[in-house]
């Protein structure tokens, strides 16, 4: 099977595009059952239910949302000279609504203080500079 | 502690859809002639950090719990108590520019 390059003609490749298209439908699957469960349990918080077509919609629109946010967080890391796309890029991408931003930081926030204690106090001092420890 | 969604689920399509833009990238590059740091980086996956992740799946998260909470709204002023797609289309166009 000599498929040439990536995207060229011939048998591997038509296999190969099978095979993804199959790898995103279960990815999209097992997607949409996350999106079930997280949109039943909000509903169910609001004493309201919610028409399967309107979760199936939500669960398209999110999956969606994945692919360019997957896209954003690329470019951003790759802009700021890295290969590995770390908490800032994924803030960065809803610059555009404040209130999400700070949502999204306080998150990372908290995050940040369960990690193990070590971590903590090197980022900690590193950060604040407060003259905490006495000595 | 909330339903949220998989780190390694949310991975898993990163990857997809970077491996579908590196394989992009390498028909490019092919035929560009300005060949140099710019394509050594590309031609090596793009990868994400464990917090990175988790960060994406609250934004995800967010995502749903907001649209969930957008057409409760919208249902509850019309006396119901189930969400239709009707009340999904009011609040879409907002959803979709908030995020």
């Amino acid at each position: 099977m000599d498929a040439g390059g990536v995207g060229g003609a011939g048998d591997g490749c038509f296999e190969k595009m099978e095979t993804e298209e199959e790898r995103t439908e279960l990815l999209r699957d097992r997607f949409r059952l996350s999106v079930i469960s997280i949109a039943d349990a909000e509903a169910k918080k609001l004493g309201m239910q919610v028409a399967e077509p309107v979760v199936a919609c939500i669960a398209d629109l999110a999956f969606k949302f994945t692919e360019q946010l997957a896209k954003d967080v690329e470019l951003f890391a790759y802009h700021a000279g890295r290969k590995s796309v770390n908490v800032k890029d994924v803030i960065l991408s809803a610059h555009r609504n404040d209130h999400l931003t700070s949502l999204l930081r306080s998150f990372s926030r908290e995050l940040r203080d369960k990690e193990p204690k070590t971590e903590r106090k090197r980022k900690k001092s590193f950060e604040k500079g407060e003259t905490s420890a006495p000595s | 502690m909330d339903a949220t969604f998989d780190p390694d689920l949310i991975h898993a399509i990163f990857k997809m859809v970077w491996s579908r833009r590196a394989e992009r990238n390498e028909e490019i590059d092919v035929v560009d002639i300005e060949v140099g740091a710019g394509t050594s980086k590309k031609s090596r996956p793009t990868t994400a950090n464990p917090s990175a992740l988790r960060v994406s799946c609250e934004l995800l998260r967010l995502f749903v719990t907001e649209a969930i909470e957008r057409t409760a709204i919208i249902a509850e002023a019309e006396g119901i108590n189930k969400i239709e797609p009707t009340h999904l289309e009011r609040i879409l166009p907002q959803l979709l520019l908030d995020f």
